[in-house]
């Protein structure tokens, strides 16, 4: 088992498409393959964690050969590796792309090129979650902006122009603050490589100086911030996804943009000590930031007027809880990090794609101009319905359990953590109007299942047809499997997760 | 004395001479000529790769031929432009009324030219050489006469390259008033003996000074660029390829040699040039990448980015004319930004020249829809284009990553942070043209014929962005004795 395989049957399935052959077919069996092999690869993951020498620094089928040594350039290595943490966001990577590619039609025009783009974009996230070398970590994400800007720019809706452009100028330059970043702390901290694993280790023994970090800290916040969509570095956002066509934002929206969390929790918690001068500086700007992704942002989607715009906002709204799981510094909030992404992957992807098939169907995306659709689409209202209260965080779907782990962890540190009488207050404001959000989230959930499924169906929409077949349905029932599977038994994802965090927040400080 | 046999130099002038006496007494057809002039510059090219540097390099004519691992590197990638540059002019011939046969035959002049440039290790020598290059660029630069453009880019390339031309043997006459000599290591010799003291200072670096405005014309840095967007659009597309890939080199090169052969490290003319190099820089790339947006011709956008880019090169002479841990990283920067840019922008002006129409030429609405014309033009263009915006897989991430890195370990921080701004901007407009070329409506469904052999030559240099993007340990062979040889 090893996991360059999960890299190359994406890249065969493009090779196959480029050689003319069918090319929805291919997708969907190489999205498939892909999606059993990770399956495969986690039931091969050593739990116990135990056994020895499978394991090294705590990763497993660990594939290390030294990539790049340029003179004076730091040491690069191809260094790929599997923990608790990066393995779910795979499995959420095959899932959404498999859904992804199973549900974009044959007949899509220049479907060729759109199936070899979705995959390019899947392959560039698997990449980046799977590096553990900052040099592969950074361009395979960036390698995957270039299929979103023509996925968006080619079979977009409305604004697709600009909404294409602006979504790859404002990652672009997410990006390359990104990489300011890890040259500083590259360079900075003496190990002279690009590998993860060795920088952590490197300054496990000689921690980089106070002001480094405080330079390093504002890089890697607003680089990995703009990746995010953390307020106010979210205006790309909602208008990309709003024009992209659903299989792009899917992959973009459930899992491209998990990779700026993922970056944080793998790189920027274990490199810069969060007990130190600088975290505790720059932290209250992290409080203001996510309360106005919860807050500003969460009452913009209770605003909007368009069904796919809303889904837009919304999952940058949730982008929030994320970072106030990572603000929490707590073991179960970060685990609960780790479930959300998953969760809110699954649960954004499984939303863009309803809306996008609603918007295919009845050629319209104005909600007030919908209505009463659930008596003629039952499948699509339930499953609509499922995906809301997923992302609203019902008990049972997979999204309440990362968000209560989340709350768990911020109250865990308000009343555990190392405060003095009256300390904890600030960060207590903060959960309190946070969990506010559930309600804001819960209003326009709420209200767009309403206005679109049920009240009076309009005249024209009198013949609008379900999703009739196996096969259309398929997707969607993956999807949503998944998310029940996960709510029910979360512990398929948190305990590995919380198993690495320990071991990754344990060997950091 | 074994590299007086093998030193391209000689043998690219003995080609042109051949070819010219052939074309005016056997009267072979231009187009033969065109051929024996890409198979004598390819064999030529292998030649120079097998040749031998000696450890530390050697000197000949007490030190003004100097044949070190910069002298190669440079060399080597003079020789594969100029093999590019008349591969491309095959398909060019129709556009030029009369002499075509000249049209082959000069470049191989030019490279003779810039080759030298690279070995010279005196003033003097540089600046013969230089002429060779630059007189022979004023013909080719006007060789369409019946166009107007090219008349123009002609007359200005003339007036601003005798301009700068005339800086440069100025500051060599300050030099050479102060230190003696025009060698470059007597130069240094002297400087570093501390000779040059109080009132003969300043003098001395105003003689650096001109010489560096001098060769800022040649390498098109800001504010001595004005030339090259009208150039650049006038001239004949391969010439177009050749003066920003080439003719952009040599001023590097020789910028190299002034800065680390004569006046090396020695800290009181380093605090000049850095600061005029870092202006130099910043103004290059955010004057580049910034006028190229509301560029509508792509050969005049081409040459606002290529502006650009000298500001990204220039960060890499900085980190490798600097001194500490810098430097080796400064030479491996330099190298590989140059070989990601010869790449891309041979690939991109290839394209250019098949595409070239008559009326309103190179405008960009020309390439619309271009992908349902020919696919392996739009393709091979968006690959060019990728590759000088730094997005990978391609080699001009490689590139930019490690200038990037060199500003880092130089402790250039404004001019990273200028650099991510540019590098912003240059998206922009690099993916403007992907955009029209993949999405917008084509004026015109007629497909576009590619020649076999040019097809050939577009997917060699794609396939070259790729590889080298990706296994990048030939990178690695390629930019060692240029690195070394500046440590």
């Amino acid at each position: 088992m090893t996991l360059l395989l999960l890299l190359l049957i994406p890249l065969a399935a493009i090779f196959l498409i480029m050689l003319r052959c069918p090319a929805k077919p291919v997708a969907v069996w190489g999205a498939a393959a892909n999606f059993v092999y990770s399956i495969v690869m986690m039931g091969g993951y050593d739990t116990t964690g135990s056994a020895g020498s499978k394991i090294i620094d705590g990763y497993q089928f660990v594939i290390k050969y030294p990539w790049l040594d340029l003179p004076g350039l730091p040491l690069i290595s191809f260094h790929l590796g599997l923990d608790g943490i990066n393995a779910p966001l795979v499995f959420l990577c095959t899932t959404v792309t498999l859904a992804a590619v199973s549900l974009t039609p044959a007949t899509i025009k220049r479907a060729p090129e759109f199936f070899i783009y979705v995959l390019l974009m899947s392959l560039g996230a698997l990449g980046a979650f799977l590096s553990l070398d900052l040099f592969f970590f950074f361009i395979f994400h960036e390698f995957a902006l270039i299929p979103t800007f023509l996925l968006i720019g080619i079979w977009g809706t409305q604004n697709r122009q600009f909404a294409s452009m602006q979504l790859t100028l404002y990652l672009t330059l997410g990006s390359l603050v990104l990489l300011g970043g890890i040259l500083a702390l590259v360079l900075w901290s003496g190990a002279n490589t690009f590998d993860i694993v060795d920088i952590q280790k490197q300054l496990a023994n000689t921690a980089l100086s106070e002001t480094d970090q405080f330079a390093i800290w504002p890089l890697l916040l607003v680089g990995f911030g703009i990746l995010i969509s953390l307020f106010p570095f979210h205006t790309w956002a909602p208008g990309g996804y709003a024009c992209a066509p659903p299989a792009a934002a899917m992959m973009h929206a459930g899992v491209l943009k998990k990779f700026g969390i993922y970056g944080i929790l793998r790189v920027a918690m274990p490199c810069l000590d969060p007990s130190g001068a600088a975290w505790a500086y720059w932290e209250p700007w992290l409080w203001v930031l996510l309360l106005g992704n919860v807050l500003f942002v969460g009452y913009t989607t209770v605003a909007q007027k368009e069904l796919p715009l809303m889904l837009g906002f919304s999952s940058v709204m949730h982008m929030g809880y994320m970072f106030l799981g990572i603000a929490t510094f707590d073991l179960i909030g970060l685990t609960g990090v780790v479930m959300l992404m998953v969760a809110h992957g699954l649960s954004a992807a499984l939303l863009f794609a309803i809306a996008g098939e609603i918007q295919q169907r009845t050629g319209e995306n104005r909600m007030d101009q919908l209505g009463g659709l659930a008596k003629r689409m039952p499948f699509l209202a339930t499953a609509f319905v499922l995906g809301s209260l997923a992302s609203v965080g019902m008990p049972g779907l997979a999204n309440f359990a990362g968000e209560i782990m989340i709350f768990f962890g911020a109250f865990n540190r308000i009343n555990f953590g190392a405060y003095e009488a009256g300390q904890a207050v600030p960060l207590m404001i903060v959960v309190i109007l946070a969990i506010w959000g559930i309600v804001i989230s819960a209003i326009y959930s709420l209200r767009s299942i309403s206005k679109v499924f049920f009240g009076d169906l309009p005249e024209r929409y009198a013949e609008v047809r379900d999703l009739e077949t196996f096969q259309e349905r398929a997707p969607y029932i993956l999807l949503m499997a998944v998310l029940l599977l996960l709510g029910f038994v979360p512990s398929i994802i948190t305990s590995n997760a919380h198993q690495s965090l320990s071991l990754m927040l344990g060997g950091g400080s | 004395m074994t590299v007086l046999f093998d030193a391209p130099e000689i043998w690219l002038t003995v080609l042109a001479c051949v070819l010219l006496l052939g074309e005016a007494f056997t009267g072979v057809r231009s187009r033969t000529i065109g051929q024996f002039a890409v198979v004598g510059t390819a064999v030529i090219f292998v030649v120079t790769l097998l040749s031998v540097v000696p450890p530390g390099g050697a000197t000949y004519w007490s030190g003004s031929y100097i044949w070190d691992g910069t002298a190669q590197f440079f060399k080597l990638f003079f020789i594969f432009t100029s093999l590019v540059v008349t591969w491309m002019s095959l398909t060019f011939e129709s556009q030029i009324d009369e002499n075509r046969a000249e049209f082959y035959v000069l470049p191989l002049l030019i490279t003779a030219g810039m080759c030298l440039l690279a070995s010279a290790g005196d003033f003097m020598l540089m600046f013969v050489a230089l002429e060779l290059v630059t007189i022979t660029f004023y013909i080719l630069v006007a060789y369409q006469r019946q166009v107007r453009a090219s008349l123009e880019a002609g007359v200005k390339y003339l007036i601003l390259g005798g301009l700068s031309s005339a800086f440069l043997v100025m500051g060599i006459a300050y030099v050479y008033g102060l230190t003696g000599s025009t060698n470059f290591s007597l130069v240094f010799g002297v400087i570093q003996a501390g000779e040059i003291t109080g009132p003969s200072v300043l003098p001395l670096a105003f003689g650096l000074l001109l010489v560096l405005v001098g060769i800022g014309f040649k390498i098109a840095g800001v504010p001595f660029h004005i030339w090259a967007p009208d150039v650049y659009q006038g001239a004949p597309t391969p010439i177009t390829a050749f003066l920003s890939v080439g003719s952009k080199a040599a001023g590097f090169v020789i910028l190299i040699r002034v800065l680390v052969d004569a006046f090396g490290l020695v800290q009181l003319y380093a605090n000049y040039w850095s600061l005029l190099l870092i202006i130099m820089a910043a103004a290059s790339m955010l004057l580049g990448n910034l006028a190229a947006i509301p560029q509508r011709n792509l050969k005049r956008m081409l040459a606002y980015s290529s502006i650009g880019h000298s500001g990204f090169v220039l960060i890499g002479v900085l980190a490798l004319a600097g001194s500490g841990p810098a430097r080796e990283l400064g030479g491996t920067a330099v190298g590989i930004y140059l070989i990601s840019y010869l790449i891309a922008s041979l690939l991109a002006f290839v394209i250019v020249a098949i595409v070239t129409q008559k009326e309103s030429p190179d405008a960009i609405h020309n390439y619309a829809g271009l992908w349902q014309r020919s696919p392996l033009l739009a393709g091979g263009l968006a690959v060019a284009l990728i590759s000088l915006a730094g997005i990978p897989p391609t080699v001009g991430f490689v590139g930019k990553l490690t200038i990037f890195t060199a500003a880092w370990e130089a402790n250039l921080y404004s001019l990273f942070w200028i650099g991510v701004a540019a590098a912003v901007a240059g998206f922009y407009y690099y993916l403007g043209v992907v955009k029209t070329m993949f999405w917008s409506k084509p004026l015109d469904t007629e497909p576009i014929p590619v020649a076999p052999s040019l097809r050939f030559l577009i997917l060699l240099l794609v396939v070259a962005t790729f590889v080298l993007g990706f296994f990048t340990t030939g990178l690695q062979v390629m930019v060692g004795d240029l690195v070394a040889a500046n440590l």
